[in-house]
């Protein structure tokens, strides 16, 4: 147990070739489908905002990856690499995207995905609300004594909700199975985490609680895939909580409405240097596992399935009337509702 | 058929719910040595794993309990007192209401939070308020007041059974008054209003701590020829409308009755809906008996005068059928 000031530094664990190439097409796949995604925004032919996370791919799908489909992960707001990391399908994403009844929400979720077959349990919209949540699903897990683990995620700016504090607290006092998984991108909305957070990392408020930490490269995806294996295992064997804290840029604005005129040019050059895919592909290369042009092949096969998945899910019935008000209450027909309006 | 004080009445309904199956968990501050008396000998009888004290932290014994129900377990909260409702409000109103909805049905929601209402103590503000009238808007909740403890042995063992989260405002002044409870095990429907006392003149609709006092006018108002019918529609939301829209269209007057204060009361709603649907047979404007808009104040005379009397119902009833 670190508690001294310094956190942990964890061991790096030998990454097979395999697990690499997932790694990488799940990232490109996340980077390509936000990027059509804000493309359509720019083009005014899709209704819905967007909170990217460019530059942060490596963060959610490192983590995604690593879980097993029966741990629960509570995503950040940003991006959609958590879902594709976890394995959530595209055509499940867009499906629900477009409110379409045949998504495995039945369209309800919009923004706020869910699948509970592959853990994932679903969004909050009010930032830190999901600590709580995680606790309760960690405890859960506890209870039942179901070997699962529960990740939840959020980012710097998020820190600020008192919430974290009573979550680590809980987390500690009942030694619950519950990784903090919290990335900072350096930017909390609209302003530098410099304004929000009052120290340049947060991981070391675990220390207060009692529950080991360490600081991650956020933007190596091996390095986080290899942390979280380490730590959720370590977590799932009964050790108590854990707090990582991946450093990563988010290398454009807060959301799709937004010029991003506040961020500074000369950080996101540095941070360009450093983005996501670029390092694992240079890995990939190095090592022989792929060429230029397959990685090109990764690439346009993801902007395929991305684009094909969009198609698909423009083209579903869309709800209905009765849709929208059925399932307020579990098996409640539209009718309660109408009843009720 | 004993006896017994309404917190007991809650008592034995979670001990029968725990037993009943193992997926039931308690979580609150407290539970384990219970400061009404509601879940005092729990942990002894079903151990700590299911009778769990937690810190301090209202919005999160709710999100806790959010996360338990969606991952497999039937968990009952307690917050302490109505008022500190408003600490989980995000938690309640943002996620507990929305989440079946919000997951298509891929999850159900089945949790109860209890919590205990109301003035008697005399201490105002932050520990006398009932709040059941903030959460009756939010869609997805269910939302039960008993007024006895019959009621509140029978409405808590159906909440508990109920996939959907229910919301369970006690009353901590009732919690000490004993009242007959069946010996058998009984389930008590939500949405079933209950009608109290029939009559002809007006309809009473009364909501928990009120449901004495509006007996009690009642029975003044038959001394001096008027009758009046008493209903406690017990379950908020959803509102047995049926039960009271058929009250009215006889009485063609209605009086509502809260402890809470009148501006967005219960019985705001009720009366819109009564002036909505059942229009035509009003005879006399809806009045609404309720507390004023003031915080609740502090003190043992303050308190007499903020709380609606049975006095003030019986000259709210005279005024309407006079």
């Amino acid at each position: 147990m670190s508690t001294d000031g310094r956190g942990e530094t964890l061991p790096i664990l030998p990454i097979d070739p395999q697990t690499l190439l997932a790694l990488h097409r799940k990232m490109v796949t996340t980077r390509e489908a936000e990027r059509i995604w804000a493309d359509m925004l720019e083009k005014r032919e899709f209704y819905l905002m967007g909170h990217f996370g460019t530059g942060q791919e490596a963060v959610g799908v490192g983590l995604g990856h690593a879980l097993e489909a029966t741990d629960y992960l509570f995503p950040t707001h940003r991006g959609i690499a958590e879902y594709v990391g976890k394995g959530m399908s595209q055509d499940d994403i867009w499906a629900e995207y477009f409110t379409k009844p045949a998504g495995p929400a039945r369209g309800k979720g919009g923004l706020h995905l869910s699948q509970y077959e592959v853990g994932l349990v679903g969004l909050v919209g009010s930032l830190g609300a999901d600590y709580a949540i995680s606790a309760g699903a960690a405890l859960s897990a506890k209870l039942r004594q179901s070997g699962q683990v529960t990740v939840i995620g959020f980012g710097e700016g998020t820190s600020s909700q008192a919430d974290l504090g009573s979550t680590m607290n809980v987390a500690a006092l009942w030694k619950l199975p519950l990784v903090f998984a919290m990335t900072n991108n350096s930017w909390c909305e609209l302003s530098p985490a410099e304004e929000h957070v009052c120290t340049p990392l947060v991981a070391p408020r675990a220390d207060g609680y009692g529950i080991p930490w360490s600081v991650v490269d956020g933007n190596d995806v091996a390095a986080v895939y290899s942390a979280a294996k380490t730590v959720v295992e370590r977590v799932r064997s009964g050790a108590g909580p854990y707090f990582l804290e991946f450093m990563s840029y988010r290398m454009g604005p807060h959301w799709s409405g937004d010029d991003g005129s506040y961020m500074c040019e000369d950080d996101l050059c540095a941070w360009r240097e450093r983005d996501p895919i670029a390092l694992c592909e240079q890995r990939l290369v190095e090592q022989g596992v792929a060429s230029a042009a397959d990685l090109a092949g990764v690439r346009e096969a993801a902007v395929a399935e991305v684009t094909a998945a969009i198609a698909r899910a423009g083209s579903l019935p869309d709800l209905t009337y009765d849709d929208m008000l059925a399932g307020v209450y579990t098996g409640a027909p539209a009718g309660a509702a109408r009843e009720v309006s | 058929m004993a006896e017994m004080p309404y917190a007991a009445a809650v008592n034995r309904a979670l001990a029968e719910e725990l037993a009943h199956d193992e997926r039931v968990v308690l979580l609150g501050e407290d539970v384990r040595a219970g400061m009404f008396g509601t879940t005092s000998g729990l942990v002894q009888r079903f151990g700590e794993d299911r009778v769990i004290n937690t810190p301090i932290w209202e919005n999160g014994i709710a999100g806790m309990a959010l996360g338990l129900a969606i991952t497999g377990l039937r968990p009952i909260a307690e917050v302490m007192f109505a008022d500190f409702m408003y600490l989980a409000m995000d938690q309640i109103a943002n996620q507990i209401a929305s989440w079946t909805y919000m997951t298509g049905g891929q999850t159900s929601v089945p949790l109860v939070i209890r919590t205990a209402g109301g003035a008697g103590f005399a201490i105002g503000y932050n520990h006398s308020q009932v709040t059941e009238s903030a959460f009756v808007g939010p869609p997805g909740l269910k939302v039960v007041a008993p007024s006895n403890a019959a009621d509140a042995y029978g409405l808590l063992k159906t909440a508990v059974r109920d996939d959907d989260p229910v919301l369970v405002f006690e009353h901590k002044f009732l919690y000490f008054v004993p009242q007959e409870v069946p010996d058998e095990e009984f389930l008590v429907p939500l949405g079933k209003a209950n009608v109290l006392r029939p009559g002809d003149d007006v309809t009473i609709v009364a909501i928990g701590s009120m449901v004495g006092k509006a007996l009690e006018a009642a029975e003044t108002l038959a001394a001096e020829g008027i009758s009046a019918e008493v209903i406690d529609p017990r379950t908020l939301v959803p509102l047995d409308q049926e039960t009271i829209f058929g009250s009215v269209a006889r009485t063609g007057r209605l009086v509502t009755v809260e402890e809470g204060r009148k501006r967005g009361s219960v019985g705001s709603e009720i009366a819109a809906e009564v002036a909505e649907k059942v229009f035509g047979s009003l005879k006399a404007p809806v009045v609404r008996v309720a507390a004023p808009d003031i915080p609740v104040p502090p003190g043992p005379l303050a308190e007499s005068m903020y709380v609606p009397s049975a006095e003030r119902i019986v000259e709210t009833v005279r005024g309407l059928v006079a």
